[in-house]
């Protein structure tokens, strides 16, 4: 039988950690810093149009993510900013949220950068990204034409 | 029952283990604790906001050592360029931009950490119906209008005019609904704009 020497010890550790766990956590030093993920998928994110025309571009975004049956949130045509959300598949208790930018780039091309947020999560796999692009090469190709 | 065999009984019952008497405290403490809630899950345990304004109250800190902390200014006067470039900066931080407004010169964004490990199960998250009005999953806590999240992370940047050929950005974030008030997160963010402000500067030349 266990002695009630041992009980007690296995209590006060039980207890420390209890004690321990009470406290508010306090915000980690690296809360605003860039994880190491997300400077490598970084790239991928990022595509660059043959398009001269910004609203032509936020156009082809806004479309694109309809198409991919998002909810547009916010769309900001001078600083080129499009936000997105959407339920997940298949049960729909995920939220997808997406975060886009149009810049315009020096030689008449516009750059596109997209986020996307899996509930709390980043999306750090490219075939995530290379599905969006291929749908708004899509979308651009159609609102040009 | 005379006076000696009650003597007795009483000597007999405080000579029980030691072990024992230090049980019954810690078991003590341990109610103790429970009564304080502490045991309970962390998603359990944390409090309800139920009236904003406490918040104004919860800064600890003097003020001007925060807004110094915050605060940071770049030798540059193009407003719209740097709110595109916050705007992508928070995009490397993967923050959800949710407001923008150009001519206050204001960022909003927020995002969500893991900031601790439930311990096995979470009975919880299996009552989670989305259908309802009570939403009980990990980190949401609704009943009604009332909501939060315990590892939200808010993040507001403002730009504004501090002479003609500079701009002042101030940064401010919130966890677990209260302010930062450590320097190293602001620190880490301004790296963060100061490295993207360069990258873009050079792109755009």
């Amino acid at each position: 039988m266990m002695k009630l020497e041992n009980v007690g010890g296995i209590l006060a550790v039980v207890v420390l950690v209890l004690i321990q766990g009470c406290a508010a956590p306090q915000p980690s030093p690296d809360l605003l810093a860039p994880t190491d993920a997300q400077m490598k998928i970084r790239s991928l994110q990022t595509r660059s149009f043959d398009i001269k025309d910004r609203q032509l571009a936020m156009r082809g975004v806004i479309a694109a993510l309809q198409d991919l049956g998002f909810i547009i949130e916010r769309a900001n045509e001078s600083l080129g900013l499009v936000t997105a959300a959407r339920f997940a598949e298949p049960n729909f208790y995920d939220v997808v949220g997406v975060t886009v930018t149009v810049r315009s780039e020096t030689d008449g091309r516009m750059m596109i950068r997209a986020n996307a947020i899996y509930n709390n999560k980043p999306i750090e796999d490219p075939k995530v990204y290379q599905n969006f692009f291929a749908t708004l090469e899509r979308s651009l190709f159609v609102t040009k034409n | 029952m005379n006076l000696v065999s009650h003597q007795r009984m009483l000597a007999q019952f405080t000579r029980l283990p030691v072990g024992a008497g230090w049980l019954n405290r810690w078991l003590l403490v341990g109610f103790c604790l429970l009564l304080q809630g502490c045991p309970t899950p962390y998603e359990l345990r944390h409090v309800n906001q139920w009236d904003s304004r406490e918040q104004i109250w919860l800064s600890e800190e003097s003020q001007v050592k925060i807004r110094t902390a915050q605060s940071r200014v770049f030798d540059t006067s193009d407003r719209r360029k740097m709110l595109a470039t916050i705007v992508s900066t928070l995009q490397d931080l993967d923050f959800k931009v949710e407001v923008l407004d150009e001519g206050l010169g204001l960022v909003s964004g927020k995002k969500y950490v893991e900031n601790e490990q439930i311990y096995g199960l979470d009975l919880s998250y299996l009552l989670y119906q989305p259908d309802t009005l009570l939403v009980l999953n990990r980190h949401d806590r609704t009943w009604g209008p009332f909501t939060h999240r315990s590892n939200l992370v808010r993040l507001t940047v403002t730009v504004r005019k501090r002479n003609e050929a500079q701009l002042v950005v101030r940064a401010s974030a919130q966890f677990y609904l209260r302010a930062v008030e450590d320097p190293a997160p602001y620190q880490q963010f301004f790296r963060t704009l100061e490295q993207s402000v360069f990258l873009e500067g050079h792109s755009v030349e």
